[in-house]
């Protein structure tokens, strides 16, 4: 070994702290420079400012939606459900309380003004994302109570065509479907009485 | 990460379980002892050694950046220009990945070039190295082809401009020509369908073979062992461990002392890339800020100054199809270095002065062609370039003769070295 | 002999020599810039909100008309895309005067609010149209059609004129245009002559002709710029019309680039960190090459 390039012999000793301390250095400072470097290519990967641009609130024009009618709008890609709920489908949604896997909503996703009874800022309209919380298809709307097709007890809501999951006129989901938690409710805030700006927590 | 130092001939050390588990299954360990503690180096390596691991460092930059600007660029001509606009203003810190690319391009060919200069002054091109000398110069050919398909993509004035002057240097092939420029082209001018298959080409074909071919070089590198700047065999002095003796580990001592070549480096790029990424209108030209035009040229149609030198040569001759020829011959000279070359010894530190000159003069005439490139057709650049043209293949054409007549010093028996600082 | 670099002592000498060259190179573009501007048709620029001033500037004495304008072709913009106000003035302005015509497809109103910190409520009451988002890409009412009609060709987006032409020629350009009974638009410009756009800022700069004079070129007898002479007198004084323009070139610099800011400021830290980095390393590698002899 004493002949190869590297020296080995008794006058040279090498000091092993030192190097120890040196590669730690070494390694610490890069694994610093490429924490650094990775994250401006993790950023570009988080909305563009087009895209945010396109996910500003939608407004909505309440005054066509007729009582008992529902209609579809989208909020940032998202199939966005809003009901004008007549009195007689209000009234429904204390009565089948044992039927719901969670009647309280405690586990589901809804701002603080859509934590009540009706899901929603007020009785009169519902606004939910039309999107089914097993895998995400787009639940169809059945109003009509004690439809045949599903049984009964239905008060009226939606069914879900993928799987089978059923939800109330709340949006809250009935025990024996896929899905377990019940469909999320958006930011949403009113304009003026009739309209309806959705993707925000106030106008 | 811990760098763990085997000096040859210790004891093992103790693996864990999970090490050991892995161990069994992928030859890691025989990797690492094969290819990096178990390599053995000159140990006079000096500045014109560093710009190898630069050019795999930028490969690897280049591969990664262009990775991200394919996740947001849109090709088509109707989109191209514009998603490169989304991406500087748009995407969160796309103007900095799209300036590393940029950037990243031209320091790809600075290193490259760099790179094979050292081939030129230490004769890393002669016996036994000259297949790896070949596989680089092919290296080199593709990465050629990368940065021009790749420059057409953002698809503005220059990009469309540059692409059909080039592509139209493929009509100038007897017979063939201009069916082959259509086919280049797939369409009647340079179009959507041209822009695409370049995309295509760019972001998977020719990295592909860019990465086969690398690794290719570096098996090549292996074998034969890296040269040195005095030029002689280290393997002819082996130790009695069975080690050159004038040789060291490539793992530590040239990890370590690449990690410092590699920090340099960045410094310099990110001078660049943070501070003048247009670099006066030689990385980004600003015919390039415009989209492309089909009825407006831009004032001076140049590629960029790593082709520069070849399009000056083209330019040289009046004649389209010579000019052309002429180019082909300039590139194709390389590879026949190894054998143009028939001096005795390897390193430009024992040859004779007229191997100095010519290399001088090749250099010299390299930079003029890409000054005189970069201009208009005015008398005095095409000047400049016919008489660069000439020093150009005189260093090829006249080696064998000034290689051979030349008095050369004698190669010493071992490696010239002072120990570092 | 390149060969024989011996790179660290040699490192050491030209850092010194580089980091004394660069300081050079700042005081001497700092002294340039000094009296570049003050080459142009104005002296030092003004902070003067020049396209409020409605008060007539001052006019245009009896005495016969000042030449100026000879040296314009190295009039510089000198502009500084650090200074807010003047990238606000130069928004503001720009929207007001430019916009009529000229979009900047690939601005959007937001972006500007924020990189020029305008607050949103400023931002919509002034600067966005009211038919418009402030997220809105910035275009032209300008409909093609007339455009082609009216000039010839659509007036450029200019959201990429300043790199792709630089902010000199734009300041050139709007400060060399001067009467011309020969042209349709009665107006024609040294910097892009024969151009099909109007002198739209005259009622702000006032109305200059070109005198031309007669020289011997090559053989042949050509007209060749001499100097400019004010006609009328605009809204504004050149100092004042000078700062227009140049703060709607530094906007125009900005949009070219929104990014260059935070470019250049992030780019000091990183290259401060590298600095580090590597110092790092070196030390590394000097103590295991000391086993190399």
């Amino acid at each position: 070994m004493a002949d190869t390039g590297v020296v080995t012999d008794d006058e040279f000793v090498v000091d092993e702290s030192r190097r120890k301390l040196l590669l730690t250095a070494t390694a610490a400072t890069g694994a610093l420079g490429v924490a650094f470097a990775a994250a401006p290519f993790i950023a570009s990967w988080t909305p563009s400012e087009r895209a945010q641009a396109l996910g500003l609130p939608t407004e909505l024009d309440l005054a066509p939606l007729e009582a008992g009618q529902m209609t579809v709008t989208v909020w940032r890609k998202q199939p966005i459900y809003v009901v004008h709920r007549t009195a007689d489908m209000v009234a429904t949604l204390g009565n089948h309380q044992a039927l719901l896997k969670d009647p309280q909503s405690s586990d589901s996703e809804q701002p603080a003004y859509a934590a009540n009874r009706t899901r929603s800022r007020t009785p009169e309209y519902l606004v939910l994302v039309g999107t089914c919380t097993h895998l995400g298809c787009l639940p169809k709307a059945h109003f009509e109570p004690h439809d045949p097709e599903i049984g009964a007890y239905w008060p009226g809501g939606w069914l879900c065509p993928c799987h089978g999951s059923r939800f109330d006129l709340a949006g809250r989901v009935f025990e024996g479907s896929p899905a377990s938690v019940n469909l999320r409710v958006p930011p949403y805030a009113f304009a003026g009485p009739r309209k309806l700006v959705i993707g925000v927590d106030q106008v | 990460m811990s760098v763990e130092v085997h000096p040859p001939g210790a004891p093992p050390v103790k693996t864990g379980r999970l090490r050991a588990w892995f161990y069994k299954r992928f030859p890691i360990e025989e990797f690492i002892s094969d290819q990096l503690t178990g390599y053995y180096a000159p140990k006079n390596f000096n500045f014109w050694y560093y710009f190898g691991v630069l050019s795999l460092v930028v490969l690897v930059l280049q591969l990664f950046t262009g990775i991200f600007l394919t996740m947001f660029y849109k090709v088509g001509e109707a989109t191209s220009f514009s998603s490169v606009e989304f991406i500087m203003r748009e995407v969160d810190y796309g103007w900095l990945i799209r300036y590393l690319h940029s950037t990243g391009a031209s320091a790809f060919f600075l290193v490259v070039y760099l790179h094979m200069f050292r081939a030129l002054l230490y004769g890393s091109y002669k016996a036994p190295r000259e297949l790896l000398w070949i596989i680089g110069m092919v290296v080199y050919l593709a990465l050629m082809a990368e940065a021009f398909f790749g420059y057409v993509l953002p698809w503005g004035n220059m990009s469309y401009w540059a692409a059909q002057v080039i592509v139209n240097v493929f009509g100038t092939i007897p017979a063939i020509g201009p069916g082959l420029v259509e086919w280049i082209r797939g369409d009647y001018g340079i179009a959507d369908a041209t822009l695409n298959r370049f995309f295509a080409l760019h972001v998977v074909a020719v990295p592909l073979a860019l990465l086969l071919l690398v690794m290719l070089h570096l098996v090549a590198l292996r074998r034969t062992g890296s040269s040195n700047p005095d030029g002689i065999e280290i393997k002819d002095h082996l130790g009695p461990d069975g080690h050159p003796i004038d040789g060291i580990p490539f793992h530590p001592y040239y990890t370590i002392k690449d990690t410092v070549g590699v920090g340099v480096f960045l410094v310099v790029f990110s001078i660049v890339v943070f501070f003048v990424p247009t670099f006066g209108g030689y990385l980004l030209e600003p015919a390039n800020f415009e989209m492309a035009n089909p009825l407006s040229t831009p004032p001076e149609i140049t590629p960029s100054w790593y082709l520069t030198p070849y399009y000056a040569i083209l330019r040289g001759i009046p004649n389209q199809r010579l000019g052309a020829l002429l180019l082909l011959l300039a590139i194709l000279a390389y590879f026949f270095l190894p054998w143009l070359d028939r001096s005795p010894v390897k390193s430009m530190r024992y040859k004779g002065w007229l191997s100095r000159t010519f290399l001088a003069l090749f250099v010299i005439a390299f930079l003029g062609l890409i000054y005189a490139g970069q201009h208009g057709v005015e008398p005095i650049y095409v000047l400049i370039g016919r008489v660069c043209t000439v020093l150009y293949f005189a260093y090829f054409v006249l080696m064998p003769w000034y290689t051979r007549i030349e008095r050369v010093k004698p190669a010493p028996d071992r490696l010239r070295f002072r120990a570092h600082a | 002999m390149l060969d024989r670099l011996n790179v660290v002592p040699l490192a050491r000498k030209t850092s010194r020599v580089v980091l004394a060259a660069l300081l050079g190179c700042v005081l001497a573009v700092q002294a340039n810039a000094a009296s570049e501007s003050a080459s142009s048709p104005a002296a030092a620029a003004t902070s003067a909100s020049a396209a409020d001033s409605s008060s007539a500037a001052a006019s245009e004495s009896s005495a016969p008309a000042e030449a100026f304008g000879s040296n314009w072709e190295g009039w510089r913009s000198g502009n500084s895309v650090a200074d807010l106000d003047s990238l606000q003035r130069g928004a503001r302005d720009f929207l007001n005067y430019c916009n009529g015509c000229h979009s900047l497809k690939y601005m959007r109103y937001s972006r500007i609010g924020q990189d020029l910190q305008i607050p949103p409520d400023l931002l919509q009451k002034d600067l966005v149209p009211a038919t418009r988002k402030p997220t809105d890409y910035i275009q032209t009412p300008m409909p093609e059609q007339d455009a082609v009609a009216w000039f010839g060709k659509q007036p450029p987006d200019l959201s990429l004129m300043a790199r792709e032409r630089g902010t000199d020629y734009i300041y050139r350009f709007l400060t060399t245009f001067y009467v011309d009974t020969s042209r349709p638009t009665g107006a024609n410009n040294l910097q892009l002559p024969t151009t099909a756009m109007p002198d739209v800022l005259s009622e702000l700069e006032g109305l200059k002709r070109a005198v031309f004079r007669t020289e011997m070129v090559n053989g042949t007898k050509t007209q060749v710029f001499d100097h400019f002479e004010m006609v009328a007198s605009g809204s504004l004084t050149r100092e004042q019309y000078d700062g227009f323009v140049r703060d709607i070139v530094n906007f125009l610099d900005y949009v070219g680039e929104p990014a260059q800011a935070h470019r250049r400021a992030l780019g000091v830290w990183v290259v401060l960190f590298l600095l580090v980095f590597t110092w790092i390393a070196y030390l590394l590698k000097k103590e295991y090459w000391k086993d190399v002899h």
